[in-house]
C-alpha cells in the first residue's frame, strides 16, 4: 500500500513537472535561465552544451545563457552569488556542495521524478546530492567520472603484468620493478590537490580504512587506516619520486603524455589528451579498475556533474530550470557521447549504448574495446564520504587536504603512520563537531 | 555681469576655502576605503563572531567560539608561524636588493630609462599572472631554471646538484619555501625601491654637496647621511610590503597550494580554503582576523618610528 502510494506521488509530481513544461507557453514571456558550469576537460561537450540549452530555449520559449567558468572558480561564484541574493539559476558543480546546503532550493521533486522515469541511479550520485541528517536533496548530480587506473602497457608487460596491475600488491611490485629497470615511476600524487586527495582515499578504502562510518562518525584513525598509509609510504619510497608531494591537477595529463609515468589514476582525459597528440602512444595504454586491497577494490569517483538551484531563484525561473535539468538527463545519451565517454550517467538507463560504446569506443581508440574495464565501474566508483554520504563535515576534510598531508608526512619520514593518523583524526574530529553542531552531520554517538 | 574677483560666486567661494577643497580631495580616497576596505574589514569581524557559513550568511552570534577553534587547531599555528616567516624573509631581501636598487637607479648612466622601465615590470605584472609565470619556471619536468642548471653541470649524472635532472622546486620542502620567498621579493622589490628612489631623490642637494666637500666617501655618505635621511620613507615601505605579503594568497595558491604538506600554506589560502572551499565561512573569516591585531601593532609601532625619524 505505501509503495503504490509513493509511486502514486512521485507520478504525479512527474506529470505535473512534464505538463509544466509542454509547450513555450507554459512559463510567462521574458522567463529567463542562466547556467554557470566549468570548460569541461573536453570542449566538444561544450559546444554540444551550449547548442543544446539554446535549442531547449527556443523549444519552450524561455532565454537560456550558459557562462563557462573555470572549476576552481564554481565554489567562490556559488557562494557569492548566494551571499549576494542573486545570480545564476542554475550552478554546475564537481564536487558535492553539501556546505551550501542551507542556500539552496531542496530538489527532492526532480530527483524522484527522475528515479521514477529512469529507475535507480548510482550511488556514488545519491551520496553526493543526498543528506540524510535533513532529509534533503540539496542538488541534483546527473553525471560522474569514472577514476580508473591507466597503465603503460609495454612497461607493465615487460614486468610480467601484462594487463596492468590488478592488487596493490601488484602496483607495489611491478611499479618498483619498472623503476628499478628503466627509471620511470608511478604517479600517485601526494600533495594538497584533487588527484591526490582521491587516489590516497582510494588505497584507504581498499585497505578497509575510511574517515568515517556510514552513520557519520568519524573512524580514521584505524589499524586498516594506518596500513594503507604505510603501503603508501613504502610505495612511494620504493616506486615514485619526490614529484608525487609537488603534484598537481595537471601532472597526470603531463606525466601520462610524456612517457614518464608506468601508472596513474585518472579519468580518461588523460588518455584522449595523448589519443589526439600521439595516437600509437595512445594504444600502448591500457585501463584497470580499481586495484583491490585487503578489504576490497574502491576507487572515488573523479569529479561529478552536480547542478544545484540558488534559493533566491524562484517562479517561473525556478520552473522552467527544474524541466532543462530533466530534460537534460533525457539527453544523456548525447551528453555521454560528446564528452567522448567523460560523463558517466547517473542514471544508467539513459544511455542504453553506453556498454556498446565501451566495447567499441566511437572515439577511435585502439583497440576498440580499452574501456571496456568501465563496465563494471559502479561496482568500485565510490564517493568522497564513502562508506557514509559526502557531508559538510566530509567537504571540508577534502579541501583542507588532510589525508594527503598525512599520507606525504610519513612517506617523506617526519612522522610514524600512527602519529600522522591520529593527528590527522583529531583535526577530522574537530571538524566534524563543528558542523554537527550546526545540524549538518548525523552520527556522534560513539 | 560676472564679478571679476569671482567673489560674488558662491561656488568660486567655496573652492576657495582650504578646508572645503581638502575634504574634496580626500573624498574619493575615504569613499573607497569605507566601501572597499573599511565594509568588507567590519563583515570579517562580524562573520567571525557568528555561525555563517556559504550557504547560510544569517548572522547568530556564537562569542569567541571560532576564534577559540582556529587557536586549537594544530594546522593553524603551523600556517601562522609559516606566514611570519615568508613575510619577514622576503622583507630582508626586499630591503637589501630596494636600497641598492634605489641608489643605482638615482645615478645618471646610459639607458637608465628602459633599465627602470624593464625594473618596475614585475610590479606591474598582475600577481596572478606572474605566478603562472614562475609555476612553469618551477615546473617539475620542463623547468627552464632546471635545464640551465643541466646544462652548466649543476644537474644530471655527474652534476654538483646530480643524478637528478630536476629540483623539483615545488615537491620539496625546503626548495618549495625558497621558491614561494623568491617570487614574493622579485615582485615586491620593485615598489619599494620605487618609494625609495623617492626618498632619495628628495634629499636636498645641498646636504649632500656639503658632504662632498667635506670629503665624504660614498658609502659614509650612503650610512651617515642618505639611509639615515630616508629611514621614515624606508620604513613605510617595508609597512607597504610587509602588510601586503600578509594578505596575500595568489602566489602561493597558484605555485604550491600550501603543499609539499603544509610547508607553504600560509594564513590568507588557509583561511580560503577552510571559509570558501571548505564552507565554514565564519572559521575562515576568524581565522583571516588572526593577523589583524598583530599587522595593527606592527603598524603603530613602524609608524611611531618613521615618526620619531622625521622629526630628528
Amino acid at each position: 500500500m505505501k509503495r503504490a502510494i509513493r509511486f502514486l506521488l512521485v507520478l504525479s509530481v512527474l506529470l505535473a513537472l512534464v505538463m509544466g513544461a509542454a509547450g513555450q507557453d507554459s512559463y510567462a514571456e521574458g522567463t529567463e535561465i542562466s547556467l554557470l558550469q566549468w570548460s569541461h576537460f573536453v570542449p566538444r561537450y561544450d559546444e554540444w552544451f551550449d547548442a543544446y540549452a539554446a535549442d531547449w530555449g527556443e523549444a519552450n520559449g524561455v532565454g537560456v545563457t550558459v557562462d563557462h567558468v573555470n572549476f576552481t572558480e564554481l565554489f567562490s561564484t556559488l557562494a557569492a552569488e548566494i551571499d549576494a541574493g542573486e545570480g545564476h539559476t542554475i550552478v554546475e558543480v564537481l564536487f558535492s556542495p553539501a556546505s551550501f546546503i542551507e542556500g539552496l532550493h531542496d530538489l527532492r521533486d526532480i530527483n524522484e521524478a527522475a528515479a521514477a522515469a529512469h529507475g535507480e541511479r548510482a550511488a556514488t550520485c545519491q551520496a553526493a546530492s543526498y543528506l540524510p541528517v535533513s532529509d534533503t536533496y540539496y542538488a541534483y548530480a546527473h553525471g560522474y567520472v569514472p577514476d580508473p587506473g591507466d597503465y603503460d602497457i609495454q612497461l607493465w608487460t615487460d614486468a610480467g603484468y601484462p594487463n596492468g596491475p590488478a592488487t596493490y600488491d601488484d602496483l607495489l611490485a611491478g611499479g618498483r620493478a619498472i623503476f628499478e629497470a628503466t627509471g620511470i615511476p608511478v604517479g600517485i600524487g601526494m600533495s594538497p590537490e584533487l588527484d591526490s586527495r582521491m587516489a590516497n582515499r582510494a588505497a584507504i578504502w581498499s585497505y578497509g580504512g575510511s574517515v568515517q562510518d556510514e552513520d557519520e562518525n568519524v573512524v580514521l584513525n584505524s589499524a586498516e587506516t594506518i596500513a594503507a598509509v604505510k603501503y603508501l609510504a613504502q610505495l612511494q619510497n620504493e616506486a615514485m619520486t619526490d614529484e608525487v608531494f609537488g603534484w598537481t591537477a595537471a601532472s597526470n595529463n603531463q606525466a601520462l603524455i610524456a612517457g614518464e609515468v608506468s601508472y596513474i589514476l585518472n579519468s580518461n582525459s588523460a588518455y584522449r589528451s595523448l589519443q589526439k597528440i600521439d595516437e600509437a602512444a595512445a594504444a600502448n595504454i591500457g585501463f584497470t579498475p580499481a586495484l583491490a586491497g585487503p578489504a576490497g577494490a574502491y576507487a572515488s569517483s573523479h569529479v561529478w556533474q552536480i547542478y544545484v538551484i540558488p534559493n533566491y531563484v524562484d517562479g517561473d525561473e525556478l520552473a522552467a530550470a527544474k524541466q532543462f535539468i530533466l530534460d537534460h538527463t533525457e539527453n544523456y545519451s548525447e551528453a555521454t557521447y560528446y564528452s567522448e565517454l567523460y560523463n558517466f550517467p547517473c542514471h544508467p538507463s539513459t544511455v542504453a549504448e553506453l556498454d556498446g560504446w565501451l566495447e567499441e569506443d566511437p572515439w577511435g581508440s585502439q583497440p576498440p574495446n580499452k574501456f571496456e574495464v568501465l563496465k563494471t565501474v559502479n561496482d568500485w566508483s565510490v564517493h568522497l564520504g564513502f562508506p557514509g554520504v559526502t557531508n559538510p563535515a566530509v567537504s571540508q576534510v577534502f579541501a583542507e587536504s588532510i589525508i594527503p598531508n598525512m599520507v606525504a608526512k610519513v612517506a617523506l619520514g617526519e612522522q610514524s603512520a600512527e602519529d600522522a593518523v591520529a593527528e590527522a583524526h583529531e583535526r577530522v574530529e574537530e571538524i566534524f563537531n563543528e558542523w554537527r553542531a550546526k545540524g549538518l552531520v548525523g552520527g556522534g554517538d560513539m | 555681469m560676472a564679478s571679476v574677483t569671482g567673489l560674488s560666486n558662491p561656488r568660486a567661494y567655496l573652492l576657495d576655502n582650504r578646508r572645503f577643497v581638502g575634504i574634496m580631495f580626500l573624498l574619493p580616497a575615504l569613499v573607497y576605503i569605507l566601501l572597499l576596505v573599511g565594509f568588507p574589514f567590519l563583515l570579517a569581524i562580524a562573520f567571525g563572531f557568528s555561525d555563517v557559513t556559504v550557504g547560510n550568511t544569517d548572522l547568530s552570534f556564537v562569542g569567541f567560539r571560532n576564534y577559540e577553534a582556529v587557536w586549537e587547531n594544530n594546522i593553524f599555528r603551523q600556517v601562522f608561524g609559516n606566514t611570519v616567516m615568508f613575510t619577514l624573509v622576503s622583507q630582508f631581501f626586499i630591503l637589501i636588493f630596494a636600497n641598492i636598487l634605489a641608489i643605482i637607479f638615482t645615478q645618471e648612466f646610459t639607458g637608465k630609462w628602459f633599465a627602470r622601465f624593464i625594473f618596475i615590470l614585475p610590479w606591474a605584472t598582475p600577481v596572478s599572472l606572474a605566478a603562472i609565470g614562475w609555476l612553469y619556471m618551477f615546473d617539475t619536468k620542463l623547468s627552464p631554471v632546471d635545464y640551465l642548471l643541466l646544462q652548466t653541470g649543476f644537474l644530471g649524472p655527474d652534476g654538483v646538484w646530480g643524478p637528478g635532472r630536476n629540483l623539483l622546486w615545488l615537491a620539496r620542502p625546503a626548495l618549495s619555501q625558497v621558491s614561494v620567498i623568491f617570487v614574493q621579493v622579485w615582485r615586491m622589490t620593485p615598489l619599494a625601491t620605487v618609494i625609495l628612489m623617492a626618498g632619495l631623490s628628495s634629499i636636498p642637494t645641498d646636504i649632500l654637496d656639503q658632504a662632498e666637500v667635506d670629503g665624504s666617501r660614498f658609502m659614509r655618505t650612503l650610512l651617515q647621511i642618505k639611509l639615515p635621511l630616508i629611514l621614515p620613507i624606508m620604513v613605510i615601505a617595508l609597512l607597504f610590503s610587509m602588510i601586503t605579503m600578509f594578505g596575500d594568497m595568489t602566489v602561493v595558491y597558484l605555485l604550491t597550494r600550501g603543499g609539499p604538506i603544509d610547508y607553504t600554506r600560509i594564513l590568507g589560502l588557509y583561511s580560503f580554503q577552510i571559509g570558501i572551499e571548505g564552507g565554514n565561512l565564519a572559521q575562515g573569516a576568524a581565522m583571516a582576523l588572526f593577523a589583524f591585531p598583530l599587522l595593527l601593532a606592527l603598524a603603530i609601532v613602524m609608524l611611531r618610528v618613521a615618526s620619531r625619524a622625521e622629526v630628528r
